[in-house]
């Protein structure tokens, strides 16, 4: 057993930095071309790098202050992209992921809809075959990037006779097709909106845009869900990004709001639970190394992680006292260097509710952990097996 | 980097897992009025002294196993997770003490003795207080020449009825030094503390006039590098006992029914179940990178020690609090084993100082290195 991380002087990070130092490598195209916007990914994408290269290789792009691929077009290369590699066709990869991996078209993903949210499995928006193509209807929620996006992964209905979660498809749909409207959702930060409504008005996808085969899209859904990329070796307030316990204990004892006892201890109890994370994080990691299975970390980390962040910055807030409601960003000292979106303590706080929402519900993954992990017996739902359309009526469709 | 068990330490785990399940019975302590001793604790040391655990931590050259502190929290984790009543703290702790404070010529004399199980060990630190980081002021060091004696009383000390040697920690010229004193009948009295959690033996000492021997170290780091090893030996104890708490509480969870269906289906319990999992798992990270670091002489190995014992002690009292309420009413009553647990957890959180101490050690470590 060896905690010791790739040491400064790892000949792979030499290699690394000296190869970012030359200013044209610094774009996408290259990073990409070079295999280290998905070094985890196998040739030609990726390098098939162990999760220890992959580590470096963050690090090093972020000491660069190279705002990291995967902060840029996160869909296809932590969650969706893979789903290609092993259920694509030839012509889907050859279109889609040159350009996704090189950041030149930005991916969205098009799940949670108005009244499928934790329960995305019951979402409404239908895929219609008709001759050689698809026709789209329904309403997509919560969409990150969907403002800018030139690719959606979209999630649809296409067999409303089956139970709710066999009748699921997926589509790459292109953003720019006529009846997509995309509108920003204004979230309670009050600033620049992260998530979007998509509407689809009878959006016209050819059938090649198809991903695997009809029925396959709750399967594919929860593998792109649950892709995690290791890169977590600096556990961030918001899903990894953002500020992390370790900065909010630097920045309270260079601010000297440290000798406050109540402080103290609070900031102590986060500092010890960060370093846990950041070592869990690294534990899977290296049991992934040794092909060991890496336990319920995965799953039990994000648990704790989620309301660990928003302590984090909650106590980050509280420091500030009455002067923490203005907005301002100059919360606590912070070092600079690049650590993704939500880079500022101020924005980060009051964002930070959204942590414990996204990407499933804390109450709903609690019940993950319990049932998969804890085999204890699961939540019913009434619906599982029943014929969607015997559940809700259709709008009769239109001619 | 590779933060994996290897083989090695799997195969100690399982082997002591296997030893312990065997031959711990808790049965006995499960009748009211139960004491340590009905729980085989004198017997279940001459069981560990054939396994050489005496002599886990002693150098092979004073005769020990000489094996490091990743093994030995694959040992003691087990003990915990077993609530293994037995000496095996306090041999460890006055072992520690002797390898910091004694010299090359006082380790060859007693290091030996300890490891073949012929005498056990104690280590009297805390003052009347229960303080651990200040010296014990209860006892009074007189000297002629090099014969010392002691007088006074020590507070809270583990496994002292049945040790042979104590090492005790006091004043003298200005310095907290460490001597040691048989245990022999007129010098010594011992009284074994009305403590709760009956897995341990906590005693009160009184020295009159105990003839004394120096240990020659005199050093400050003395009781901080003992310190973190305590820490790592309690809380890989209060890892392994809640490892034990979640699979019993779990396990009790699906098989009691409530309202036509087993309790765990209630998301009130399940919920509350994961977030036991979560600390169990953090518990046991937290602590093999405290063995790691003090097994390797890491930098970080005081401040991971401390991480360690702060958090799994809190985790540790959280989840036999919460064990019992799962249980419901049968969980309070002193035939089930759930308040065994209960107190283990609070004695842990407390003999060597509160978590909150321990944190306190965590951020004066990190204001330390921001300057």
């Amino acid at each position: 057993m060896d905690f010791n991380l790739p040491g400064e002087d790892d000949p792979r990070r030499i290699e690394v930095r000296t190869w970012l130092a030359e200013p044209s490598n610094r774009g996408y195209k290259a990073l990409a071309e070079h295999g280290y916007a998905v070094p985890h990914w196998p040739r030609p994408w990726g390098l098939g790098a162990d999760p220890e290269l992959q580590l470096i290789i963050d690090d090093e792009i972020a000491r660069a202050c190279i705002r990291a691929p995967h902060h840029v077009n996160p869909v296809p290369i932590n969650n969706c992209g893979q789903s290609l590699l092993k259920y694509g066709t030839d012509a889907q990869r050859e279109r889609f992921l040159k350009p996704a991996l090189a950041c030149e078209e930005i991916w969205c993903m098009l799940f949670s809809e108005p009244s499928a949210g934790s329960d995305v499995g019951a979402l409404r928006t239908t895929a219609r075959r008709e001759g050689d193509h698809y026709v789209i209807r329904g309403q997509k929620m919560w969409t990150s990037l969907a403002e800018k996006a030139q690719i959606g992964v979209l999630v649809a209905r296409t067999d409303s006779s089956a139970p709710k979660h066999a009748g699921l498809s997926q589509f790459l749909v292109d953003m720019n097709s006529p009846g997509i409207t995309v509108t920003p959702i204004v979230d309670m930060t009050g600033e620049q909106s992260e998530y979007n409504e998509v509407f689809f008005d009878d959006v016209i996808v050819p059938a090649d845009r198809l991903l695997g085969s009809e029925g396959d899209g709750w399967k594919l859904s929860m593998l792109q869900l649950q892709t995690e990329r290791v890169a977590l070796s600096r556990p961030g307030a918001i899903w990894g990004s953002g500020p992390s316990a370790r900065e909010l204990m630097e920045g309270l004892i260079a601010s000297g709001r440290i000798r406050d006892p109540l402080v103290r201890d609070e900031a102590a109890r986060l500092y010890v639970e960060g370093e846990i994370l950041r070592l869990l994080a690294l534990r899977s990691l290296s049991d992934r190394m040794n092909a060991r299975n890496s336990g319920p970390e995965g799953a039990v980390r994000k648990m704790v992680a989620a309301p660990h962040g928003q302590r984090v910055l909650d106590l980050a807030k509280r420091s500030q006292g009455v002067h923490g409601m203005v907005k301002d960003r100059n919360v606590l000292p912070m070092s600079k260097g690049e650590r993704g979106p939500y880079s500022n303590w101020d924005h980060a706080f009051w964002w930070s509710p959204a942590v414990t929402l996204g990407v499933g519900t804390q109450e709903v993954l609690k019940n993950v952990v319990a049932e998969r992990l804890l085999a204890l017996p699961r939540d019913p739902d009434p619906t599982r097996k029943t014929p969607w359309s015997s559940l809700h009526a259709q709008p009769a469709p239109e001619q | 980097m590779n933060f994996s068990l290897s083989e090695d330490h799997l195969f100690l785990r399982d082997a002591a897992n296997t030893f312990l399940s065997k031959e711990v019975d808790l049965a006995p302590l499960l009748v009211p009025g139960a004491t340590i001793e009905q729980a085989g604790y004198r017997q279940m040391w001459d069981k560990l002294t054939e396994l050489g655990w005496p002599g886990i931590i002693i150098p092979e050259d004073h005769g020990g196993l000489g094996m490091s502190a990743v093994d030995l929290a694959m040992i003691v984790s087990e003990c915990g997770r077993f609530l293994a009543p037995s000496p095996l703290f306090g041999t460890l702790a006055g072992t520690w003490a002797i390898l910091a404070a004694g010299s090359e010529t006082q380790k060859q004399q007693w290091l030996p003795g300890v490891a073949a199980g012929d005498y056990q060990l104690s280590l009297a630190i805390a003052g009347a207080d229960g303080d651990c980081e200040r010296t014990n002021t209860s006892v009074q060091v007189s000297a002629r020449g090099d014969d010392y004696r002691l007088n006074g009383n020590c507070h809270y000390v583990v496994d002292a009825a049945d040790a042979d040697k104590l090492v005790v920690a006091a004043l003298y010229n200005g310095a907290r030094r460490f001597f040691l004193v048989d245990n022999a009948p007129a010098a010594v009295t011992i009284t074994q503390l009305d403590w709760r959690d009956i897995t341990r033996q906590v005693c009160a000492v009184q020295l009159n006039d105990a003839r004394a021997r120096l240990l020659d170290g005199n050093s400050s780091d003395v009781w901080p590098w003992i310190r973190d090893r305590l820490y790592l030996v309690l809380a890989a104890e209060s890892a392994g006992g809640l490892h034990a708490v979640l699979d019993d509480t779990v396990a009790y969870a699906k098989d009691r029914i409530a309202f036509g269906r087993p309790i765990g289906a209630y998301q009130a319990i399940k919920h509350s179940l994961a977030d036991m999992l979560a600390e169990a798992e953090f518990a046991s990270v937290a602590v093999l990178y405290a063995a790691w670091a003090l097994s390797s002489s890491d930098p970080a190995a005081p401040l991971a020690a401390a991480m360690a014992q702060s958090y799994a002690s809190d985790a540790y009292r959280s989840a036999t609090a919460r064990s019992i309420q799962i249980f419901g009413a049968i969980g309070f009553t002193w035939e089930m084993k759930n308040h065994l647990y209960f107190k283990r957890a609070r004695a842990n959180a407390e003999l060597l100082g509160s978590p909150q101490c321990q944190r306190e050690q965590i951020v004066k470590i990190l204001e330390t290195q921001h300057k």
